[in-house]
């Protein structure tokens, strides 16, 4: 079953088509990958998702149901969860305040004493427990982005957005972020990534989606994409 | 010795007064994004208010009480109307911070002349338990250390509110960062248009409290307004504990100079600000 469908996805800034027309559908329970070179829209495309930027065209349905034009608080609570490329935490709260802030407001209702348990739970389970404490700014930043990460699941979402939380993470870290991902997919809830880490990528995406210059250039499982001439072609291009 | 406790007293009305405005102010700032260069006029408007109520025979406390739904809603519809309209038709969040704070300056105009319109300009006042205690020696009407003890308990109550309402934290994140609040599930405009609106309520009391000791009149806002700036800049733009820090401390530079020599305040207030942008330029609690 398709979990998220779009069609026509479109958001320019300016004369920039950042995102340009694009169409694609998630599976329910995959793990769908999208890459692309630097400024090829993709973190814009999560925003278009996630209903943080307005889309200028283009219908993408959640579950069967229309989410564009929702606001982003109508978006979460349908039960999607985006992190974001540089880290958007409460420096504020300590860890466990900014993880229990997702988990009180992630769905209506939700009362104290369940926050506090999602907290807990989600804390344990990406393996933050030791820095529940700490402050946001005193954490390492492979901390950081697993905290991302936490937030976006304490909202017990069913889809998860992760924006690039490999980035700056040293091999080991890699290798534990690969894991995480796909415990959560192991969980039930369905992850589209971004990310340029290649190896994570063709290691543990299903399918894989590439935007070049805010177009949809490549779809395919990993083997497809790794020897598509297209593909090839654009990042040999950049380097 | 004796003058040294009237100036600590006085100092602490005074601080009190200031912390709740400024923390009106900070929260508007901080969490709406709107410098509300028409923060004193709510005060101002809560003021005459009061002396209208106690006029009609109602009691200052009830007509403090009073105050409050109507500053709120006078807020929030605010908000809810023009300032988002402004939002939408900003574009960029810059161009919504700046257009809006010309808005306020608008609502100044408007807010204080319609005042003057029916209540002219001249100071008027009630009396409210007016009678004097000795409290170690300083001599001070029962009616400040009410304003006093109100003031205090609001300021603690909206820390309190802030730090333990599920309302309040969201209002926290919304301020640290409203993209990310808004994808955890939470109702940023809402939040906004009730941050505006309890701003005002801030104010408004405080507008009340000033009416219990002291004689107010319709041109009064402005003074405050320059005031609240002041602390908000002094305690870290959208810190609330700054907000309340930084209210208190200049009360008592308020205090001390009103002994002194009253007319050097505004003077002394801006030196301390100056000292502190050069020597901490984000404020005493700014990040
Ligand atoms: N809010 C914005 N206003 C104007 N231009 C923007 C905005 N957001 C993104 N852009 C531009 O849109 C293009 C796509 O940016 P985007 O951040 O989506 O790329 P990306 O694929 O995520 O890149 P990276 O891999 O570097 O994160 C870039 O040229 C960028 O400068
Ligand atoms: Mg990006």
């Amino acid at each position: 079953m398709k979990i998220l469908e779009g069609k026509g996805v479109s958001k320019s800034f300016g004369g920039l088509k950042a995102v340009s027309d694009v169409e694609f559908y998630v599976e329910e329970g995959e793990i769908l990958g999208l890459i692309g070179p630097n400024g090829a829209g993709k973190t814009t495309f999560f925003n278009l998702l996630s209903g943080a930027l307005p889309m200028d065209s283009g219908t993408v349905l959640f579950g069967g149901q229309k989410i564009s034009g929702l606001k982003p608080n109508q978006i979460c609570r349908a039960g999607m969860g985006r992190t974001f490329q540089a880290a958007k935490n409460f420096p504020g709260m300590a860890v466990y305040g900014n993880v229990m802030m997702g988990a009180l407001f992630g769905k209506p209702g939700r009362s104290a004493s369940e926050a506090e348990q999602i907290t807990d739970e989600v804390l344990d389970f990406v393996g933050l427990t030791e820095y529940k404490d700490k402050m946001v700014t005193d954490i390492p930043l492979s901390a950081q982005k697993q905290l991302e990460v936490a937030r976006a699941l304490a909202t017990r979402p069913k889809l998860l957005l992760l924006d690039e939380v490999m980035a700056g993470l040293n091999p080991t870290e890699v290798e534990d972020a690969m894991k995480l991902i796909l415990r959560i997919r192991d969980s039930g809830i369905t992850v589209i990534m971004i990310e340029h880490v290649m190896r994570a990528i063709m290691t543990i995406c299903d399918r894989i989606l590439v935007l070049h210059h805010g177009a949809k250039i490549a779809e395919g499982t990993p083997q497809e994409i790794s020897t598509s001439k297209t593909v090839i072609e654009i990042y040999l291009g950049e380097s | 010795m004796i003058t040294v406790l009237n100036i600590i007293i006085t100092g602490l009305i005074m601080g009190g007064i200031y912390a709740l405005i400024s923390m009106g102010l900070s929260l508007q700032y901080g969490v709406a994004k709107i410098l509300n260069v028409s923060h004193g006029e709510f005060i101002m408007i809560a003021a005459m208010l009061t002396w209208v109520f106690v006029g009609l025979g109602i009691h200052p406390l009830l007509a403090l009480v009073l105050c409050c739904p109507f500053t709120f809603c006078v807020g929030f519809l605010l908000h809810i109307t023009i300032f988002r309209w402004l939002n939408i038709n900003s574009g960029t969040a810059a161009a919504y911070e700046s257009n809006a704070m010309l808005l306020c300056f608008g609502l100044y105009f408007i807010f204080s002349n319609i005042a003057m319109q029916i209540w002219g300009s001249n100071p008027v006042g009630f009396q409210f338990m007016e009678k004097s205690v000795n409290l170690g020696g300083a001599i001070i009407a029962v009616n400040k250390i009410i304003v006093l003890i109100i003031a205090l308990a609001v300021s603690i109550l909206f820390y309190l509110f802030l730090s333990h309402s599920r309302l309040g934290k969201s209002i926290r994140a919304a301020s640290q960062d409203p993209v990310a609040a808004g994808m955890l599930g939470m109702n940023i405009k809402k939040i906004m248009a009730i941050c505006f609106g309890i701003g005002a309520v801030l104010a408004g009391i405080a507008g009340t409290l000033i009416s219990m000791y002291s004689q107010v009149n319709t041109g009064m806002g402005m003074g405050y307004t320059m005031i609240a700036l002041i602390v908000v800049v002094l305690g870290g733009m959208g810190s609330i504990p700054g907000s309340m820090i930084g209210g208190m401390i200049l009360g008592f530079v308020g205090s001390i100079f009103g002994y002194i020599e009253p007319s050097l305040s505004m003077v002394a207030y801006y030196l301390i600000i100056l000292v502190l942008l050069l020597v901490k330029p984000k404020g005493l609690m700014g990040r």
